[in-house]
């Protein structure tokens, strides 16, 4: 419980205590071998809530990639293989975030930024030039079928992935 | 579909949403409260798959009905996941994650209106 509030006083108020150099971490934590502590910064506090909106979109992309896949590849290709490719990462993205792990980190931040620039590529692109994206894909135009989320997650994503990297030091 | 049981779902959910919001924001965790809004949308949501499947079987619904069926079937597993995430993080961000699913819940009922009536593909 203690370690809890340790981790989600940055987070919660930032008026208390405002330490220049983070706590060391506690000894029993210290002492795990295999990333645990690592694993529980990307997981616990408000990365559950990262971890859960992610796991939405993994199967929301992943459902409806499945579906086009299956039903009417030939329509749109591109689009579809887009979406399905979307799909995998955002999978990837959920999964390596929730086991936060130290090559998990890696895979999460490549998956993030993979994300980041597919849909600010796909994005303009669907706007240039609309006729070669008949059907959507989850970034088409920033993401705006999905309230524009695929657009926003990567970055509160690599800020997360970036703060608990700084609240739980790795050691590297 | 029944309008009136997605209307139901929908208001329900926006509830459980808010009900989440208030202890996420009082920086407390899941209490059973919580645990009871998300069974009652979880009832809620099997009655929709129940209504769904009956419907369906009865040779109503969208020409397309895999991505429907999927939708059904998909949004019972957001309640049971955000259950035992809310059991499992004793903290604010169990709200917090109750909040995000219960947002979910209402947008994914939303798009199975949508595909039933067949305004979107």
């Amino acid at each position: 419980m203690a370690e809890r509030e340790r981790n989600d006083a940055p987070a919660v108020a930032p008026d208390t205590a405002p330490s220049p150099s983070p706590s060391p971490p506690p000894p029993s934590v210290n002492g795990s071998v295999n990333g645990e502590d690592q694993g529980e910064a990307t997981r616990s506090g408000p990365g559950r809530l990262l971890v859960a909106v992610y796991a939405v979109f993994a199967l929301a992309a992943g459902a409806r990639a499945g579906v086009q896949i299956a039903t009417r590849f030939s329509e749109a290709p591109v689009a579809y293989a887009l979406s399905a490719f979307a799909a995998v990462v955002y999978i990837l993205a959920t999964v390596a975030l929730a086991m936060g792990g130290r090559t998990s980190r890696r895979v999460a931040l490549i998956s993030l930024s993979i994300e980041l620039a597919g849909v600010l590529i796909v994005g303009t692109l669907s706007i240039a030039d609309p006729a070669a994206f008949p059907d959507a894909t989850v970034w088409s135009v920033y993401g705006r079928g999905y309230g524009f989320i695929p657009l926003v997650l990567p970055v509160v994503g690599l800020y997360w992935l970036r703060r608990s990297a700084v609240s739980a030091p790795s050691r590297t | 579909m029944s309008s009136v049981l997605s209307t139901v779902i929908i208001a329900v959910s926006l509830l459980a949403a808010v009900y989440a919001l208030v202890g996420s924001l009082r920086d407390r965790p899941m209490d059973l409260w919580h645990l009871g809004s998300l069974a009652v949308l979880e009832v809620l949501l099997i009655a929709q798959a129940v209504v769904g499947f009956v419907k369906l079987g009865g040779d109503e619904g969208p020409a397309e009905p895999a991505t429907f069926i999927g939708y059904l079937i998909g949004i019972l597993l957001i309640p049971l996941a955000a259950a035992g995430w809310g059991m499992l993080e004793r903290s604010r961000w169990g709200p917090g994650v109750i909040v995000v699913a219960c947002l979910s819940v209402a947008v994914m009922v939303v798009r199975t209106r949508q595909l039933w009536e067949g305004t979107v593909g």
